[in-house]
């Protein structure tokens, strides 16, 4: 079941356009990278999935339900983790996941468990009575995190939950995020760090002017900009080496040789590895290196928009 | 509703958390009146200092320096005639009554004169003098008079009258002028703190939409509308006590009468609330920052309260003043209150009532409207 349904969405700004006709759905379960770079439309689309901007056109649904006919029971399944980090510096980090979970009906017993279970979550039971003001970067995003899941929200929207904090908070957040996900949350994240969406993203769209220009898995994308991969053999000597043969191999479209590497391309659907390293041990020609190279996010999205993501 | 209930827990909590808060809203209202105390509050039977000069040893000179010595609030001592400019200038005494020989002789003869009053204080201080000293001479005079010169006739009648067999018995009637204009201040300083408040409170608005929690508020099913009630009830509810302490305090505690009944006192408080917060609404809805709505507030209010009369009486203020006045709502709420202490029936009050209900909708429409066009939700996500 699409947990998240976007019909031929439009947001204009005056005359700018900032989110055009655009089709879009979550399965349940996924954790969905949403990437695009500053001014693409992308937290346009974000506030009018969590219910701070009304489209111009087009439908959103949460569920299966219109988020403007239904936004009670849209917000109440979602839970925001904004980018900048929204918490109260003078309530205590308990107070302040007590009184968010508050707004969405939790009370008495119910809301103190749910309260302890998210602040255990993000590993802040022992500093629950601390002030924010306190805290490091990291635990302020942990306590940002855990504000917007103690009411146990079906998706989450996680938006640059990593943006300047420390690699352990970093590697903390991302196993959460995952955790979230098994659990049974369905997660749409947003990230500059393009090894962050790699890594943890299980599909991932790419907007651009106001339109998802691309969308897929990680595989899917990175076939749109190229049918081939390369693997790069570093040898003692080329000297025995017969690149007629190499050529022969199923799969192999070219090679090439520079000094003492030598880069060979491959259909990106055959698995031919083996065959090559038994090639060049045949010719008796010593491997040094190996290392297949194939293009990653970071080249698809630069190929795609024209622009790095930080732009 | 529990949502809303629950939004404004937590707005109490955290602004009354900081006990400062508790001394701001509650009371910096109690400084109105111990202003107006000191302005209003001394006593009027404070003693009059009064010095006597006697140039005129006779029995009629010294009876009557006895009779004023005998009048209630009036202290006297005899002075030199060369002191009589020192202890005046000094403000040791109020002023000196110089009895000049042939006093007596003037007093008997029917026609009084050499007698003389001293004093830079003017009328304020000579008028009651004379009131009460020229009374009595007159009445010696008359004597004189009747006993045309015979002495041992004027003696006489002068005897019976200084043994006269009826009292004069006193009562003093309470100057309750005084509590009107204690209770003009202390209501005017008043209505400046609810504008204050209103606007400090109102403020969090934008100090939450600075710390971006306004934005994670309106994510959840709280919707703009419902957080912006839940402000309006949070400063109703702080307005509220402090109306309440205060009317509380200055009746039990200060004994200032107001002359109105509590429920009409507070019926127009209650309804210059709801204005105070249509006007902090407007100016946090124009405002681009907590800093520019603080500095917006002050503007608004210390300024309109001086010409609304909230610390002097509008009457003493230039024509062209009052006529300015007669657009803020401060004046109609100090109006509408002045005319229930003269006695005017509360019913018949209904067009000032009907102003400031009419400040009150303007405000909230404006701050609406404007509000209704920011759709800006910055830069939450």
């Amino acid at each position: 079941m699409n947990i998240l349904e976007i019909k031929n969405v439009t947001k204009k700004f005056g005359d700018f356009i900032a989110v055009d006709n655009m089709s879009l759905t979550v399965a349940e379960g996924e954790i969905f990278g949403f990437l695009g770079a500053n001014g693409a439309g992308k937290s346009t689309t974000i506030n009018m999935i969590s219910g701070l901007l009304r489209p111009n056109a087009g439908e959103i649904k949460i569920l299966g339900k219109d988020i403007g006919k239904h936004s009670h029971f849209a917000k109440r399944n979602i839970g925001i983790v904004p980018q900048d980090i929204a918490i109260y510096e003078d309530l205590t980090a308990y107070e302040n996941v007590k009184f968010f979970a508050g707004l969405y009906g939790l009370r008495g017993s119910q809301l103190h468990e749910r309260v302890e279970e998210a602040l255990q979550f993000v590993g802040l039971s022992d500093k629950q009575k601390s002030y924010p003001k306190n805290f490091s970067g990291g635990m302020k995003r942990r306590l940002n995190i855990a504000c917007a899941i103690a009411h146990r929200p079906k998706l989450i929207i996680m938006d640059e939950p990593t943006v300047g904090i420390d690699p352990q908070s970093r590697n903390y957040i991302l196993a959460s995020v995952k955790k979230l996900n098994e659990m049974g949350c369905t997660i749409i994240y947003t990230s500059h760090y393009m090894e962050e969406v790699e890594e943890i993203c299980t599909r991932i769209a790419i907007i651009d002017h106001g339109k998802i220009i691309a969308e897929g898995t990680k595989e899917q994308l990175e076939a749109i900009i190229t049918n081939t991969k390369d693997v790069w053999i570093g040898v003692k000597s080329m000297d025995n080496m017969d690149i007629n043969k190499l050529k022969a191999i199923s799969g192999v479209k070219a090679v090439q040789c520079e000094e003492n590497m030598v880069k060979i391309s491959s259909d990106i659907g055959v698995n031919n590895l083996n065959r090559i390293i038994q090639c060049l041990m045949n010719d008796g020609v010593e491997i040094r290196s190996l290392e297949e190279k194939s293009p990653n996010l970071e080249t698809v999205f630069l190929t795609l928009t024209g622009r790095n993501l930080r732009d | 509703m529990r949502d809303l209930v629950w939004l404004i827990r937590h707005t109490l909590k955290r602004t009354f958390s900081n006990k400062r808060n508790i001394l701001l809203y509650f009371g910096t209202p109690l400084i109105g009146i111990i202003i107006s105390l000191l302005v209003y509050g001394g006593s009027t039977a404070k003693d009059l200092h009064v010095g006597m000069v006697n140039h005129d040893p006779h029995y009629i000179t010294n009876d009557t320096i006895r009779f004023i010595k005998s009048i209630e609030h009036i202290s006297v001592t005899n002075v030199k005639e060369s002191e009589i400019d020192d202890k005046i200038t000094s403000g040791k005494l109020d002023c000196v009554v110089i009895f000049h020989s042939g006093f007596s002789q003037s007093v008997q003869e029917g026609r009084p004169s050499h007698i003389q009053i001293v004093s830079i204080r003017g009328t304020e201080i000579t008028g009651f003098i004379k009131s009460y000293l020229y009374h009595y001479i007159d009445n010696i005079a008359a004597l004189g008079q009747i006993a045309k010169g015979d002495e041992h006739t004027f003696l006489e009648m002068y005897k019976r009258y200084q043994q006269a067999p009826f009292n004069m018995s006193v009562h003093s009637l309470q100057d309750t002028s005084k509590h009107k204009y204690m209770t003009y201040q202390t209501i005017g300083y008043l209505l400046m703190i609810m504008l204050l408040s209103a606007g400090n409170l109102a403020e969090i608005i934008i100090k939450e939409k600075e710390n971006r929690t306004y934005f994670r508020l309106l994510s959840t099913p709280i919707n703009a509308k419902q957080y912006v009630l839940s402000n309006v009830i949070v400063n109703m509810i702080v307005m509220t006590g402090q109306i309440i302490i205060t009317l509380i305090m200055m009746d039990t505690v200060f004994h200032i009468k107001t002359n109105i009944p509590f429920w009409q006192m507070t019926t127009i408080l209650m309804l210059f609330a709801l204005v105070a917060i249509g006007v902090a609404l407007m100016t946090v809805a124009f405002a681009s920052s907590s800093a520019s709505s603080g500095a917006m507030q002050n503007l608004l209010t210390v300024p309109t309260c001086m010409l609304a009369g909230c610390f002097w009486p509008v009457d003493i203020m230039p024509a062209f003043a009052q006529k300015m006045a007669d657009f803020l709502p401060q004046r109609w709420a100090l109006d509408t209150l002045l005319k229930l202490q003269q006695g005017h029936h509360f019913g018949s009050l209904y067009l000032n009532i009907l102003i400031l209900f009419a400040f009150a909708l303007a405000f909230f429409l404006i701050a609406v409207y404007k509000f209704g066009r920011n759709h800006s939700v910055g830069n939450f996500l």
